[in-house]
């Protein structure tokens, strides 16, 4: 029986008064005070000095109030377990404009697991009755109705991949690798998917796209909508019950997958599959030397920059890190395994822009805030649907780091994270190309393959698994 | 005396001064300037927090709120745990000066920066370090970066010079302070039209430190000036190990009073116990045994000076004659040969250079709650007081962690017990309180000082400074004479 919001709520307690207001949680590299940057840089959304810590809490630069920043969130929290407080209207409206991004997360030294926090309290406020902001009713209604919250009909899911030819791969019977497209890439950034299969098509991979894949869930763990969610979840997992692995496009959905359903599955009961998001697949073949990418005329010279997904890079690190804190029996001798395994896990994507940059001839150029410093696209926690202003002027501010180093493309890999920078950069006039790097590597026709890989290749562990834990003793 | 309950028209009239964009009662919001942590278990939601971003702003809130009798706490970055602390109910007004964050002015040649309140350490740290990286600012070195300069002054906190030159509140030249009559007063050099804030005693007694206090200041700084100081390139940490608390208080005495070119290069001197290390962590997460730390290469008790130079061999200079010290004073060490120098890696070095850090923060991680019990001592009384409160934290069942620092070349001792607990439980919050109060009694009879006071439990200190207090309420009534500021505070009212 899944737990309440509340009684989520009540377990985290301990966790929640560990916070001390320390506000460290607002800055990205809020333990780096002498971190050379790139100086000041005016930008659309105003002026902002890369140097040492920077404020980065999208929700707390957008409403400035302390309630807002993460910290003052935490003894909101706080307040609704001593009574101090109860929900209502006015409650709900101070934490829902929050992206769930976990930047908070990751700089807290007391590791108050705040995205947790954030998520029970929403789900714990539409338990007392209070109800959904319109923006989200409208799509818990939709995706009740359809299975998706943009409204699209089931029958045009693979839509696109009957446009792209790759039709063959819908309900490819027998195979035993699936490929979890998800709402966005099916309905709305359809470039993703089919850069996706194509890539899998031209490894040579046997894959199929589940005919009965629903919506994740995702925005629904995150706006507290967990009934919705669960019910989608037992749907996926009846319809990818018989594939041993599943490959992800988008990272909100791998995030979903990976951490949010065993989370959220009956006590004993395991994910029937193993999960990994195609990125991964392509760092190990790029290191073991299986593929290699061709130099490109277009791309020579251009400076191509990487935005870290939060729902890949930050959610993935800080349940990383929980699990190996639960491993560990003495923190003092482990801790340092643990920032390794970290690092690890932000260098997989760029594993696969380094290889580029030697290959192709293109310019990888870091922001000033990456890896588990990594400022929000503004998309996720259901900030999107519901605060659509909010969370664009956070998409620009992104872009303005990306155009502070003089980027020509924007990459990150989420279709989530390319629609609202895609967006911004239109918007606000960036000026840049915003691209999925899966989607450069097949539209630009980069891939070459030196060695052909295999099954096993593909249903290997995934890189995340095998540096998730810690060193045997 | 009484406050009144803020209602919709006070409302109304904050609005009427700031707009209604930086005026709120919303509850959901006011609940998130709450902290019952580190220095203060006390505080209140406030009644309505406003934001103003102009002096002229804050002189109309004061001037309203006097005449109206509505209690009114300043917060710059919030973090000292008594901040928006109105300790009596109602909470009355907030005022969260986080939107006043120039740095208006750094001059180099006569050595200050001008700043406003929402300046926080981080920020400051970055921006001089990227403008005028031969300068640093006074920031606490152990307080979180959101912690903001004048905060920490107000708080008269501990600074990484503060070994060296003095405590961070001697490190403020002038103010510009808004008082509840509704004067807008500037200090020292300051207070004359055309002069720069170069010298704090101005025209006569100097009334700047009446304003400077953790007890609470008696009006809204709205402007300050403080020192800057040098920031060389040669720098490192020495660090010696000892066995007791008194053998670390004599050889740092000893290295302290030597002052010119020897204590002045030692801008922060700190050390304590080996808890320090280990309540860092989860509490069923650590070895308690003090002999995993031993294998680590940590005494029991331990004294860093981070050195700072000029030159090499200024640097070298200082690191000889500290471990020269320390091999003569194994002679009179009461256990010498517990007396042991401290090879750090360079990144552990790296490690407590670091400022502003978040050294302090994870002693939370420890249970869950922590709380700060600071106290001044003499600096020849420091080990008396680490052996008594070690004792009294174990006797209530609670880790001895416990961190001591010079002030002033030794001059003072900043006495910090670290008592990290469990405030998910109402005994837990009790066993704390009742430690704070049996030591506050030794501790006043020692005719020790506390440190950003708990409004209840040190207020035992104010009962035995009668004429001093009488002076203090007699000054704060003058310039804020219905007593509307940082209620509960200075054992007002
Ligand atoms: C983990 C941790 C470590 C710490 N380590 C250190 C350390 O090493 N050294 C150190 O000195 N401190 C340390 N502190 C304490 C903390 O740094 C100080 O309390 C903090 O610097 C205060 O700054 P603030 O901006 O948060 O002040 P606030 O909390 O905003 O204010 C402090 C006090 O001054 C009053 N006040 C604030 N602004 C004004 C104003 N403009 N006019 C009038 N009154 C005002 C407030 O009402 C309050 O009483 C530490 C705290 C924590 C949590
Ligand atoms: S969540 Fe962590 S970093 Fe943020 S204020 Fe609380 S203790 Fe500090
Ligand atoms: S999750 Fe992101 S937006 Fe939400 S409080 Fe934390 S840092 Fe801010």
């Amino acid at each position: 029986m899944a737990k309440t919001g509340m009684e989520r709520l009540e377990e985290l307690r301990k966790e929640i008064f560990k916070c001390i207001h320390c506000k460290a949680c607002r800055f990205a590299y809020s333990n780096e005070p002498d971190k050379d940057g790139i100086g000041e840089f005016a930008g659309k959304q105003g002026t902002i000095l890369y140097e040492g810590m920077v404020d980065a809490c999208p929700a707390g630069i957008e409403y400035g109030w302390e309630a807002f920043w993460n910290a003052g969130k935490m003894w909101i929290a706080r307040s609704i377990l001593s009574g101090d407080l109860e929900f209502s209207e006015e409650v709900r409206d101070v934490f829902l404009p929050c992206i769930t991004c976990g930047q908070c997360s990751a700089q807290c030294e007391n590791k108050v697991p705040t995205v947790d926090i954030i998520e029970s309290l929403r789900a714990a406020c539409l338990e007392a009755g209070i109800p959904m902001i319109d923006k989200h009713e409208v799509v818990d209604k939709l995706v009740k109705e359809r299975n998706n919250p943009y409204g699209g009909k089931a029958a045009e899911r693979f839509k696109w991949a009957k446009d792209a030819g790759l039709e063959k791969f819908i309900d490819n019977k027998g195979a035993k690798i699936a490929y979890y497209v998800g709402c966005t890439a099916s309905y709305r950034q359809v470039e993703v998917a089919i850069a996706t299969a194509k890539l899998f098509e031209l490894l040579g991979m046997n894959f199929t796209l589940v005919d009965d894949e629903v919506c994740c869930g995702s925005p629904f763990f995150r706006i507290g909508a967990v009934d919705t969610a669960q019910e989608l979840m037992r749907k996926n997992l009846e319809a990818f019950k018989n594939v041993e692995m599943v490959y992800f496009s988008c990272a909100g959905c791998y995030r979903t997958f990976t951490i949010d359903y065993p989370k959220w599955m009956a006590e004993g009961e395991k994910l029937p599959f193993k999960t990994q998001h195609a990125f991964e697949l392509v760092a190990r073949l790029v290191q073991q030397e299986k593929i290699k990418f061709k130099p490109n005329k277009e791309l020579k010279g251009k400076v191509v920059t990487y935005h870290d997904p939060c729902h890949t890079g930050r959610h993935f690190a800080i349940d990383m890190e929980q699990e190996m804190i639960k491993e560990s029996t003495n923190l003092i001798v482990d801790h340092r395994a643990i920032d390794k395994a970290i690092e690890a896990w932000y260098e997989v994507p760029r594993i696969i822009l380094r290889k580029l940059e030697e290959d192709v001839g293109l310019v990888f150029k870091e922001m000033y805030r990456i890896k588990i410093d990594s400022m929000c696209c503004g998309a996720g926690g259901g900030v999107r649907a519901g605060y659509p202003e909010f969370s664009l002027r956070t998409a620009s501010l992104r872009c303005d780091e990306a155009n502070a180093v003089g980027a020509d493309i924007l990459t990150t890999e989420c279709p989530f994270c390319w629609r609202n920078l895609s967006d911004a950069n239109e918007m606000y006039e960036h000026g840049m190309k915003v691209l999925g790097i899966l989607q450069m590597i097949t539209e630009y026709n980069l891939l070459e393959i030196l060695n052909k890989p295999t099954e096993k290749d593909f249903l290997t562990l995934s890189i995340r698994e095998e540096i998730g834990h810690l060193p045997k003793k | 005396m009484s406050y009144k309950l803020c209602t919709e028209k006070d409302f109304e009239a904050m609005i009427g001064i700031v707009g209604k964009e930086f005026a709120t009662n919303n509850k959901a919001i006011t609940a998130g300037y709450l902290a019952k942590a580190i220095m203060g278990l006390e505080s209140q939601i406030p009644d309505i927090v406003v934001r103003p971003k102009y002096v002229e702003e804050i002189r109309k809130i004061l001037i309203y709120c006097s005449a109206e009798k509505i209690a009114v706490s300043p917060i710059s970055g919030g973090l000292s745990g008594g901040f928006a602390c109105p300790t009596i109910r109602p909470g009355g007004v907030v005022l969260d000066l986080g939107r006043m964050k120039r740095i208006i002015e750094i001059d180099e040649d006569n050595r200050f920066c001008v700043i406003e309140p929402g300046v926080t350490n981080g920020e400051l740290w970055a921006y001089m370090h990227k403008n005028h990286p031969d300068w640093a600012p006074p920031i606490p070195d152990g307080a979180p970066p959101a912690a903001t300069v004048m905060g920490d002054a107000i708080d008269r906190g501990f600074s990484l010079y503060t070994s060296s030159v003095g405590p961070q509140g001697d490190n403020f030249m002038c103010g510009e302070i808004v008082f509840p009559n509704g004067d807008v007063v500037r200090t020292g050099s300051w207070a004359l039209p055309f002069a720069k804030p170069f010298y704090k005693y101005g025209l006569g007694p100097d009334m700047w430190s009446f304003l400077m206090g953790s007890q609470g200041s008696f009006g809204v700084i709205t402007k300050a000036a403080v020192k800057i100081y040098p920031h060389p390139k040669h720098k490192t940490v020495v660090v010696w190990g000892m066995s007791n608390p008194y053998d670390m208080q004599d050889l740092t005495l000893e290295v302290g009073k030597k002052e010119f070119g020897i204590s002045h290069h030692t801008v922060m001197v700190q050390g304590g116990n080996y808890q320090l290390v280990m309540t860092r962590w989860p509490k069923d997460k650590v070895p308690h045994d003090y002999e995993f730390y031993e294998g680590m290469g940590i005494s029991p008790w331990w004294m860093n000076w981070e050195i700072w130079a000029q030159e090499e061999s200024e640097l070298n200079h200082v690191i000889e004659t500290i471990d020269k010290q320390a091999e003569d004073f194994k002679k009179r060490a009461k256990d010498p040969d517990a007396l042991k120098k401290q090879e750090l890696h360079p990144k552990q070095i790296a490690s407590r250079m670091k400022k502003p850090n978040k050294i302090a923060i994870p002693y939370s991680f420890w249970e869950a709650g922590f709380l700060f019990i600071t106290w001044y001592t003499p600096w020849n009384e420091c080990a008396h007081f680490c052996d008594m409160y070690t004792k009294a934290a174990e006797k209530h069942g609670l880790p001895p962690t416990i961190w001591v620092a010079s002030i002033e070349r030794c001059r003072q001792a900043i006495c910090m017990p670290i008592i990290g607990f469990d405030s998910t439980k109402q005994s837990d919050f009790e066993r704390v309180q009742d430690l704070n109060r049996e030591t506050t009694e030794y501790a006043l009879k020692q005719g020790w000082l506390n440190y950003r006071p708990d409004p209840y439990i040190h207020i035992q200190a104010y009962y035995q400074a009668g004429m001093y207090w009488k002076y203090l309420r007699a000054f704060k009534k003058l310039v804020d004479p219905n007593m509307i500021m940082h209620p509960g505070r200075l054992a007002l009212p």
